[in-house]
């Protein structure tokens, strides 16, 4: 299968930041011309979200140095801006353009990183020890669930992914609507709050985000399969960075709603 | 170092390589060779049904903390 009949094959990942909608523009896109060096690879993929991981922690490492140093939050708040802004440019700009992933990813690995930073050092000082359990919590969710996907334990379907997707799209939208509102001083008091319904709702949250990943080997799993060029292997990282920084904030939103109790 | 961190720096570094050993391999044949995997070339459902699943489900949820 060429590399042009294995891009159309499959389209992409469950996870929040990407949308349905660039399926068939990316296939259409394609120019076999592109110089593209061998096919994907689970190994590859494997190597690059590994390399995308240790970007994330470079700069991560750097906010929260900042912000320990100085003990003052408005000395990280430009960064994390920066961070928080960049990243999502840089995010949309990889779903968009594909074949640009293996600058793209690095950059928006980068960015993320600043903001993960700051709001894990903003975490940290409030709740002591509260950022090694979100960061156990969610590799140990990546590796427990890359292990019930190759065993075939857990078996994505059509069904299971209109659920997932759906659940994703619909928190997005409670995010959305909810930031709307507390610009006008209101708010979807539940979301935030440390009482059953918002801790529930936490769980909810990280049970999807988790299940997300699944969505993710999947589609690394056909590529590799299918043999698609060789950028979407960093397309495949760049989707399950996505997807693990999700899931990593909302650990630290749950564990802090507990332990604010 | 306390034990909070002992244990989740364990079970950080642990994860870690199990998905960066396991990653490398194919799935099982149970996974792969499945009649109702994914099509990822094709969307069988609309956008338009995943929107309105989604607001259906926000609005359900909204409703339940709202009366309870």
């Amino acid at each position: 299968m060429s590399n042009h009949n294995a891009l159309q094959t499959f389209g992409r990942s469950g996870n929040p930041a990407l949308s349905d909608a660039t399926f068939s523009d990316e296939a259409k896109n394609f120019r076999p011309h592109v110089k593209d060096l061998g096919v994907m690879t689970l190994e590859g993929t494997v190597n690059k979200t590994g390399v995308l991981l240790f970007l994330v922690v470079l700069s991560a490492s750097y906010t929260w140095n900042l912000f320990f140093r100085s003990g003052d939050a408005s000395s990280v708040m430009p960064l994390m801006m920066i961070g928080g802004i960049g990243g999502f440019i840089m995010a949309l700009v990889t779903v968009f353009k594909k074949h640009w992933s293996g600058t793209t990813a690095p950059i928006y690995a980068l960015l993320e990183g600043l903001l993960l930073g700051g709001i894990s050092a903003i975490y940290e000082a409030q709740f002591q020890g509260i950022v090694i359990q979100a960061i156990g919590l969610t590799l140990g969710t990546l590796a427990s669930l890359l292990f019930l996907y190759k065993t075939g334990i857990v078996k994505p379907t059509e069904n299971f992914r209109l659920m997932i997707v759906s659940a994703t799209m619909g928190i997005g939208v409670l995010y959305f609507v909810s930031m709307v509102m507390s610009i006008f001083g209101a708010g979807i008091g539940f979301i935030h709050s440390n009482g059953i319904f918002g801790i529930g709702f936490s769980l909810f949250v990280v049970a999807i985000a988790a299940l997300n990943l699944v969505l993710d080997f999947d589609f690394i799993e056909m590529g590799a399969e299918q043999g698609a060029p060789k950028y979407m292997e960093w397309f495949g990282a760049f989707s399950l960075m996505v997807t693990l920084i999700w899931l990593y904030l909302e650990m630290l939103r749950l564990l802090a709603k507990l332990r604010s109790r | 170092m306390d034990l909070n961190s002992l244990v989740f720096g364990i079970i950080s570094a642990c994860s870690l390589a199990i998905f960066f050993y396991i990653g490398r391999f194919k799935a099982s044949r149970s996974q792969l060779d499945r009649e109702d995997r994914i099509d990822w070339s094709t969307r069988k459902f609309s956008v338009w049904k995943i929107f309105l699943y989604s607001v259906g489900g926000v609005s359900a949820l909204i409703l339940l903390t709202y009366f309870l």
